[in-house]
């Protein structure tokens, strides 16, 4: 099974719109799924300019865009992808 | 060349302000620069005053146009004398220069200056110009051609007297002593900055102290002629976007130290030039993203939040305890003499949103409040070009 990538955005609006919570993924993710599930963070995930702002911030768990990210939200997204194999 | 100058002063011990006053102005359109390092008689706030007076006299008058030399005459003739102890009110040296290393200077009373250049000192001719109403005043006038990586370093008396008395420095450190430590130092660190130099000799001259405690006010300034330090920072997406490429280019290949400030710049540089980013995400430090990382670029920060709070840093100084990106990049501009910036003005496409573009006015604000501190408080030589 390929491992899952998850890109948090950490660009001016994600920020403000409260990216910086997201930051408790980094340590969380990989002591509940280990090397499975990877996390990055990324400069702008260009989203911001071509959506309404009001979505951000957000998060991508491979191909899915998460708007709105929370914590809880994403990891939701992990754990669909995992169950789908 | 790029005049690099800075002083380091230690207080008496037990005085509460400085009795020596060192003031430099730089005329940037001009390319000159002039420094005045005036010493008071006694200490405390006597001193503090006279040397204030002398150093702020000087420069006025040389700002006015007068010849330095003329200013500095009628300075000397001028300073009142200590009806009880007969001497001088107070002692200065000038220094007039500019970006092609041509430098005058006055002494008077100072001990005089250090001319480093080569690894050697340089003992260089003056003219002596006596006091028309004091016998026991004279300047001493200079005139020199400085190369590149020339250094003068002037000094106050608690400098070149540190020790005097002392059980294994009768003398003192003199005049001598603080070349031989200035040598051994500029052979340790060729390249040494000003502002290190000079508080290293401070440093030299209290340690030669017996008790560690200044007994005068001890000052030191250094003037160092060096090539300058160039920074880009590149801020901003262009406003047309089919030149991405060729300001990507121009960044990358400049011979600046260069940073980024903002994510949808970052991303069009890596995408440009297909060098990946890194980004740091575990670490954002005091409410501010992290710094991400990019080969060949010095610093990679985000944009907006980070430009305000560094304008606030330079403006009112760091007070925080965590070093942010904002810090970081503070460091990086401080560290220059030279400071461009590349401002793209694009707006998002996407945005028919009327409160949006206003992202676009805020980046121009800040970067021009930025430019202008830069420019007044910490006398860099500042450029803006909007792509
Ligand atoms: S700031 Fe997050 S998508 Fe641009």
């Amino acid at each position: 099974m390929n491992k899952i990538t998850v890109k948090i955005c950490m660009g001016t609006t994600c920020f403000v719109m409260g990216a910086s919570s997201l930051q408790e993924l980094v340590d969380m993710v990989p002591s509940r799924y280990g090397d499975k599930v990877e996390v990055q963070g990324v400069p702008c995930l260009e989203f911001c300019n071509a959506r309404t702002e009001a979505r951000a911030p957000y998060v991508t768990v491979d191909d899915r865009v998460v708007m709105n990210a929370t914590v809880e939200k994403v990891i939701e997204e992990i754990e669909r992808k995992l169950s789908n194999g | 060349m790029f005049i690099d100058i800075d002083c380091a002063q230690e207080k008496k011990y037990n005085q509460n302000t400085y009795g020596d006053y060192f003031l430099s102005k730089r005329y940037p359109e001009k390319g000159e620069l002039i420094a005045v390092l005036s010493d008071g008689l006694g200490s405390g706030v006597k001193a503090n005053i006279l040397a204030t007076m002398t150093a702020t006299m000087l420069l006025k008058f040389v700002e006015a146009g007068t010849n330095i030399k003329t200013a500095c005459e009628v300075v000397m003739n001028s300073l009142p004398v200590c009806q009880v102890r007969k001497i001088s009110y107070s002692t200065f040296s000038v220094v007039f220069c500019n970006e092609e290393g041509e430098v005058k200077i006055v002494e008077e009373g100072n001990p005089q200056f250090i001319y480093i250049s080569g690894g050697k000192v340089i003992e260089p001719e003056f003219s002596v110009i006596d006091s028309d109403t004091f016998k026991n005043r004279h300047m001493h006038v200079y005139k020199l051609n400085l190369k590149l990586g020339d250094r003068l370093v002037f000094c106050s008396d608690g400098v070149t007297q540190a020790g005097l008395g002392s059980s294994h420095l009768k003398l003192g450190l003199r005049r001598q002593g603080l070349i031989e430590y200035l040598l051994e130092k500029i052979k340790e660190n060729p390249d040494i900055s000003s502002s290190d130099l000079a508080k290293f000799a401070v440093r030299v001259a209290i340690n030669t102290e017996p008790d560690r405690k200044a007994k005068d006010d001890t000052s030191c300034a250094v003037l160092y002629y060096r090539n300058p330090r160039y920074a880009l920072i590149f801020t901003g997406p262009p406003y047309h976007q089919e030149k991405d490429n060729e300001y990507a280019r121009e960044f990358i290949n400049s011979k600046s130290k260069k940073a980024i400030a903002g994510g949808t710049t970052a991303n069009l540089i890596s995408r440009e030039l297909n060098i990946p980013i890194k980004c740091n995400i575990a670490k954002s430090a005091g409410k501010l993203p992290a710094v991400s990382y990019m080969e060949g670029v010095d610093l990679v920060t985000e944009g907006i939040l980070t430009l305000t709070r560094t304008t606030e840093y330079l403006e009112n100084g760091f007070k925080g305890k965590e070093k942010d990106a904002a810090y970081e990049l503070m460091q990086f501009l401080l560290s220059s003499d030279c400071i461009e910036f590349m401002v793209g003005a694009k707006l998002n496409q996407a945005h028919y949103d009327p409160n949006l573009p206003i992202e676009i006015e805020i980046r121009k604000n800040i970067i021009k409040k930025m430019a202008k501190i830069l420019e007044d408080k910490y006398i860099k030589k500042v450029s803006v070009r909007y792509i």
